[in-house]
């Protein structure tokens, strides 16, 4: 993992959590010691490593892919100016008040993070969805003069050994593709998007009524997902109707074809399936003679 | 999103709000006070003086010591000379020229004393304090940039800092005095207190 950030020159480091709340989230920072300051270096230091061991040898990672089934853990990026990283993006750089009682109830807290800057000005936000946090306040007379959280030797604030996710200046380093879907707000993002998914296809498969499949995708998230994919990809561009509709015979998907206009239209019951064609997800294999197969993939790559 | 403004740390900003009534209780240790005896005052006054500071020193050496600091981007910053008049002439003049021939007049200076000290807390005006100007620190109202960012605060930052001017867009690293007051890194040195004449 290649981060925009000097992590032998941290001049700053800033500790936060993500709320839930009645009016829905917040964000907001809060005060930690220099040893907790030290455990989240350390933990950016640990998702490094081992981000680095889920890449084969030689490869780099891949573009995060909302349609792609991943591993738990998993390196795969996003660039920050994406679609998906709004709510990241936002995160990164806003300028977030403290609040100190902030862990006065931990079961609303739903993340916390870990905002870094080096020394060059480069800033760095870390963030994971806690596996279990508790915290508990001391009132001793130091914590008057100081409120900052402690670590103290018994287990009362446990963080965890890495971070789901690093934002630098330029991407998102995604460890935990399912932990940045949940804080990235990525289900939101993607149904959100579906309209301008579809226009973009659109424009490239003039050929399809895609108006069915757009009221559909817009309360799936599967589909909204394909869609974001298919478009994410260019995987729209240059298709042939007939071998489309080849495919999709041999793979049981059922389309018609409307006699005013020619247009291809799907069934509700076939759209996700219609939806797989196009993402490369449904295929045909015949290694005996005469009986071919049809597959369905939850994650794939390109070969060639 | 909801702008949360929280307030921790309450006692050390009582005792910030005390230190920066430093220079009534010297004046008051100085003339003295017919109804009090002056052992008695000069001790009361020494302690007012010397425990709130202390406590304002302790505070800044355990955010250098846990490095307490955030990063403070300036959007907009006005200078807060103008706090000083207004703590000058709501605080000091007042209480000086005030006379104290019975104990009546003693309980109401003590008690507007009171309301003072409760005003400035209430209102985070614990950085107001003339040992800053003497160590020649300028205190800046620092507010965020405007942005369309809906999880950024919305609230003003107080910087202590020997700069003359703060440019928009600067960042700068701050030490925790409170949640709304900090203190510029690279900017505090022990011997501005103990070795001056080091500097």
């Amino acid at each position: 993992m290649e981060l925009e950030f000097n992590l032998q020159a941290v001049e700053t480091v800033v500790f936060g959590v993500g709320r839930s709340v009645d009016q829905g989230t917040e964000f907001c920072e809060v005060s930690a010691d220099s040893d907790v300051q030290g455990s989240l270096q350390e933990m950016v230091e640990q998702t490094k490593k081992e981000a680095d061991k889920t890449l084969e040898s030689g490869y780099e990672p891949e573009r995060y892919n909302p349609a792609e089934a991943y591993g738990t853990k998993e390196y795969v990026y996003l660039p920050l100016k994406d679609d998906l990283t709004e709510h990241l993006r936002n995160l990164h750089n806003a300028n977030l008040t403290t609040d100190n009682d902030a862990l006065s109830d931990p079961s609303t807290i739903f993340c916390y993070f870990a905002k870094m800057v080096d020394g060059d000005g480069n800033h760095l936000t870390a963030l994971r969805r806690p596996t279990q946090f508790k915290s508990v306040l001391k009132k001793h007379l130091i914590a008057l003069i100081n409120d900052a959280v402690r670590q103290v030797e018994e287990d009362m604030f446990q963080l965890d050994y890495d971070f789901d996710l690093i934002v630098d200046e330029h991407n998102v380093h995604i460890l935990r593709p399912l932990g940045f879907a949940a804080l990235g707000g990525v289900q939101s993002a993607i149904l959100e998007a579906v309209p301008e998914n579809i226009a973009s296809i659109r424009e490239h498969m003039d050929f399809v009524d895609f108006s069915n499949i757009e009221e559909y995708a817009t309360n799936h998230p599967r589909a909204a997902s394909y869609l974001a994919s298919i478009r994410s990809q260019g995987q729209m561009e240059n298709i042939d109707p007939a071998l489309l509709q080849e495919l999709c015979n041999v793979t049981s998907v059922e389309l018609s074809i409307r006699e005013e206009d020619e247009k291809i239209t799907v069934e509700e019951r076939f759209i996700l399936g219609f939806l797989e064609v196009l993402d490369r997800r449904r295929y045909p294999i015949e290694l005996r003679r005469g009986a071919r197969e049809s597959y369905k993939a939850y994650g794939r790559r390109k070969t060639s | 999103m909801q702008n949360i403004r929280r307030e921790g740390l309450s006692v050390a900003r009582l005792m910030m709000v005390l230190s920066s009534m430093a220079p009534l209780f010297i004046i008051w240790a100085i003339r003295g006070i017919a109804l009090i005896p002056n052992s008695l005052l000069i001790s009361v006054c020494l302690l007012l003086v010397a425990a709130p500071h202390a406590v304002l020193l302790i505070r800044i050496a355990v955010a250098r010591r846990q490095n307490d600091k955030r990063q403070i981007v300036v959007g907009d910053a006005e200078d807060n000379r103008t706090h000083l008049l207004v703590y000058l002439f709501s605080m000091l003049l007042p209480f000086y020229s005030a006379e104290i021939g019975s104990y009546r007049e003693l309980a109401a200076v003590v008690v507007a004393l009171g309301f003072i000290v409760f005003l400035f807390w209430h209102l985070n005006l614990h950085y107001i304090n003339l040992l800053f100007a003497v160590l020649q620190y300028r205190v800046f109202t620092v507010y965020p940039p405007k942005d369309e960012n809906p999880l950024s605060n919305r609230t003003s930052q107080v910087l202590i800092t020997r700069q003359r001017s703060l440019a928009e867009g600067e960042e700068i690293s701050g030490y925790r005095l409170s949640n709304t007051v900090y203190l510029e890194v690279g900017h505090w040195s022990w011997n501005l207190i103990f070795r001056p004449w080091k500097l």
